[in-house]
């Protein structure tokens, strides 16, 4: 006989059962929201402190720069954001002259009188720049301005003897001229460039960039990197952190409109059909943090986000050997999406090492024991190609044909020359160490790099350690041979060849602690130059520099792969851009089709 | 009662400060120079000296230490190396969620543990105890993270029973919590069960209960109005050593299902190395566990009257 719950406990099981069924989540009308996802942590909403890609993606939805990268159209360049037009250069590209839009306003917020935002004026550039640079923030992005622009080095230098922010700012400093950056009136900002930087079109769209007004700054003070008030698409509604980030469609943006230009695939996949349409298309964007990459994946496959990277446990079950998305994602919408990125994996020895700074053909014959191929196919799914050289594909200087002698895998060539330096089979040499962040993965390419050194006899040792102890560590030069990475913070190749400038040394990037005279004036003078053929000849100079000397194991530049719905419509990756969610566009009718039945 | 609760109190102020004497010293030396992330790539020297000395870094490591007490003190914990936030304001945002969690789960974990643990020792020997105690070994066997893989996948992704993550205030949160508190009771039942089943068989032998029931008392009786109450002592001393973890969060259930405890914050400052917030939960968790042991000395107390505090 079945059992039967007594009488006196039927109301409450009802009640239980009610109550449960009543808090149990209902898909709600998304309606035309966009459902994304991060897979760290945010920083902070303050444009001088941003540093990762995760909190310059959610800045860029609320702050705005004066310029900004095109979204469709390649190579990856710039056009006005903020500004009014491209920028009018003059005295050989020294001079910048930027009229900025009229009419923009700040998003309405509690730091303005009344809760009412004003207009942007060209002075609240001017002010955002002192600011980054002003020593006490405590800026990440002091490296952007460093030297570039006239009297702003002064102007750094100076704050450095004010009291400790946020108490004063000290208005006569800040309202104090600095010779190369000044608003001539209330639209037009001027800078002055101690060289023809020309990539410095690139600093003015990076989030350090981004225009702040004082009044936040000032009312929020410590609490300022909470508070984002911008002029960008969207404004901040929701942030609970470890959680989720809620925006929302800025009602006084009006001022950003959909491109019209882009490439010729662009308007076969129909990228085109929105050219010159108001943005943003969405009213509201989630973006929900998972530090876990399980929950993230099924909350993906059950429609409860709109895209998903692929992690590396999942791959096989979403891609197929040929590359292509599995039959039954496909038949859920799901769309595999593919972009080289702008970066560098590498390795790099330390020059400072009494060994391997001094013996070339042991750089040489470790870089040709490397089985880069092998690493890519271990430890990222494929997704990368060899790399030569530090430049990535898709920026000038980069070159298909170009072959590095020494970043292919050949342990006979490198057992060669090990015997030609005096070491046959490793013979005499001490055991080096490999020091890695203490993660499986990065603990795992470290193994593989060992066992493919022991194959010609070279003694590796794998050394782990936390993050700042590492960090500490590199900036000291207390190191053997490590592994990083690098993304582009701007497209131009001097982003990835100052990796191995001379007087860039730890603590600085060029973390091999390498010095080349003819590779140091070479960069100084490609570092200030224009796209060209005179360009493109020094660079392979560069290149050719390392290829011979060896800092580096140039490992692969990484492809990035992304599963997204079919109904998130005008998605184009971009390797600069982390988010251009301004752009999206979402078929709620599609998503709603396509979610019927399929669960919470 | 009132002398002993203020001269425990007084014996914590030297335990607190060789707590802190070592979380100091070991976050300090193996934790390195934070400059070098605060200022990202590309920082020069010159900012890295001007940071590490505006920072106090450059100082000998005991005046270091004194100020740190004196932060503490003022209940400063710094801020983290990683979002620059308050730690203190950190701590108090993550312990609501945390709390909701642990809770409840510890609540129910708890009555579920005592009451199968007497129906296991009322049974001793027989079918239904070694199906208890067997499914108790069982419980305790399967690691807490296989646990949530399986039934994230399983429960919440496959049929769909319970939202795979999230949370929410208020009775909306109700559906998002049921997974990992049902979690949670499946990961700690077994171990308390087990714990409970031996305190109580323990008291189940001694004479007062043969001379209760010779009284007359039925098993069930003697069981609640003796057994149990003379069972309280190891069991409250259980309970009250597991508060403290209540409050420091659930890492992996925190983590996995997306609850902004302080659990999900510590796992997030042990991944990105955020040595100053590891440092405070570490300490919140040192005071919490200091107090629960006084309560759980003053607890006694309550439940017998034979121990007397002085």
């Amino acid at each position: 006989m079945p059992y039967r719950l007594p009488h006196r406990f039927r109301p409450l099981a009802v009640l239980l059962a009610t109550a449960f069924l009543a808090c149990t989540p209902s898909r709600k009308n998304l309606g035309s929201t966009y459902r994304g996802v991060l897979i760290s942590n945010i920083k902070n909403f303050d444009p001088a402190l941003v540093q990762d890609q995760y909190s310059s993606m959610c800045q860029f939805q609320v702050y705005e720069t004066l310029l900004e990268y095109k979204y469709l159209a390649r190579p990856y360049d710039v056009q006005p954001c903020l500004a009014s037009a491209a920028p009018a250069i003059s005295d050989s590209g020294k001079v910048f002259v930027i009229r900025i839009k009229k009419g923009v306003e700040f998003a309405d917020d509690a730091c303005f009188p009344g809760g009412k935002g004003r207009e942007v004026k060209a002075a609240d550039f001017v002010y955002s720049i002192k600011r980054m640079c002003d020593v006490r923030t405590q800026t990440t992005g002091w490296w952007i301005f460093d030297g570039k622009v006239v009297g702003l080095d002064a102007f750094r230098k100076a704050t450095e003897s004010l009291p400790p922010l946020p108490e004063q700012y000290h208005p006569a400093l800040y309202d104090g001229e600095v010779e190369g950056l000044r608003a001539l009136d209330d639209t037009t900002v001027r800078l002055e460039l101690t060289k023809p930087y020309p990539y410095f079109k690139y600093i003015l769209a990076m989030p350090y960039a981004a225009v702040v007004p004082h009044e936040a700054v000032e009312y929020y003070r410590e609490d300022f990197m909470n508070h984002p008030v911008g002029t960008g698409p969207f404004l901040l509604k929701e942030w609970r952190r470890g959680l989720r980030l809620v925006f929302e469609r800025n009602p006084k943006y009006h001022h950003g409109f959909y491109p019209t230009e882009g490439m010729p695939e662009d308007s076969a996949e129909g990228l085109l059909a929105d050219a010159g349409k108001p943005l943003p298309f969405l009213d509201r964007v989630e973006l929900d943090i998972f530090e876990e990459l399980q929950p993230m994946w099924l909350n993906f496959l059950r429609g409860n986000l709109d895209n998903s990277i692929i992690p590396k446990d999942n791959y096989a079950e979403a891609v197929t050997p040929d590359k292509s998305v599995r039959g039954d994602l496909a038949a859920k919408g799901i769309k595999l999406f593919r972009q080289k990125d702008l970066d560098l994996v590498y390795m790099c020895f330390n020059f400072e090492d009494p060994v391997l700074g001094k013996h070339k053909r042991l750089r040489q014959a470790m870089s040709l024991a490397f089985d880069a191929d092998q690493a890519v196919e271990l430890f990222y799914n494929g997704r990368g190609v060899r790399a030569h050289s530090p430049i990535p594909p898709g920026l000038f200087g980069y070159d298909p044909a170009y072959k590095n002698p020494h970043a292919r895998y050949d342990p006979e060539a490198a057992k060669a020359l090990l015997v030609q330096e005096g070491f046959p089979g490793g013979k005499g040499l001490p055991e080096f160490e490999y020091l890695t962040v203490a993660a499986s993965n990065y603990r795992q390419m470290g193994e593989h790099f060992a066992q493919c050194m022991a194959r010609i006899g070279v003694k590796i040792k794998v050394s782990t350690c936390t993050w700042p102890e590492y960090l500490s560590r590199l900036k000291q030069k207390k190191v053997q041979i490590i592994a990083g990475a690098w993304g582009a913070d701007y497209p131009d190749p001097e982003n990835f060849l100052q990796l191995l400038y001379g007087p860039n040394e730890s603590p600085g990037e060029n973390n091999a602690n390498y010095k080349n005279a003819e590779y140091d004036s070479l960069y100084r003078e490609m570092a200030i130059m224009q796209d060209g053929p005179e360009r493109k000849a020094k660079i392979r100079r560069m290149q050719d520099i390392l290829a011979e000397d060896c800092p580096m194991i140039p490992e692969i530049h990484r492809l990035r792969e992304l599963l997204i719905y079919d109904w998130v419509g005008d998605h184009r990756g971009h390797a600069v851009l982390d988010a251009p969610i301004k752009y999206y566009r979402i078929d709620a009718a599609l998503r709603r089709s396509r979610l019927e039945g399929r669960g919470k | 009662m009132i002398n002993f609760i203020l001269r425990r109190l007084l014996y914590t102020i030297p335990i607190m400060l060789g707590i802190s004497l070592i979380v100091f010293v070991l976050f300090h030396v193996a934790g390195g120079n934070p400059v070098y992330r605060m200022l990202g790539k590309n920082a020069s020297p010159a900012e890295i000296l001007r940071l590490t000395h505006q920072l106090g870094l450059d100082r000998p490591l005991w005046v270091q230490y004194l100020h740190y007490l004196a932060d503490l003190l003022r209940f400063d914990f710094g801020r983290s190396w990683e979002t620059r936030q308050r730690i203190s304001e950190m701590i108090a945002t993550g312990l609501f969620p945390s709390l909701c969690l642990a809770v409840p789960s510890f609540i129910l974990t708890t009555l579920l543990a005592v009451a199968v643990a007497m129906v296991s020792a009322l049974f001793k020997g027989k079918a239904v105890d070694k199906l208890l105690v067997v499914g108790s070994v069982l419980g305790m066997s399967i690691s807490i993270l296989a646990l949530i893989i399986g039934a994230q996948y399983l429960l919440a992704y496959r049929m769909n029973l319970f939202p795979i993550s999230g949370f929410e205030i208020g009775w909306r949160g109700l559906p998002y919590l049921a997974l990992p508190v049902l979690l949670w009771i499946a990961n700690q039942v077994g171990g308390d069960v087990r714990y409970y089943r031996s305190v109580l068989l323990e008291e189940i032998g001694r004479e007062y209960v043969v001379t209760a029931r010779a009284k007359g008392l039925s098993r069930g009786r003697a069981m609640r109005t003796h057994v149990l109450r003379n069972a309280m002592i190891p069991i409250v001393t259980r309970l009250v050593m597991e508060v403290p973890l209540l409050f420091t969060g659930s890492l992996l259930l925190e983590n996995f299902f997306g609850i902004p405890g302080l659990g999900n914050m510590s796992i997030n400052a042990l991944n990105a190395s955020d040595f100053p917030v590891i440092e405070a939960v570490t300490l919140f968790g040192s005071i919490l566990y200091i107090l629960a042991n006084l309560v759980g000395d003053v607890l006694y107390a309550v439940f017998d009257p034979r121990v007397k505090l002085s």
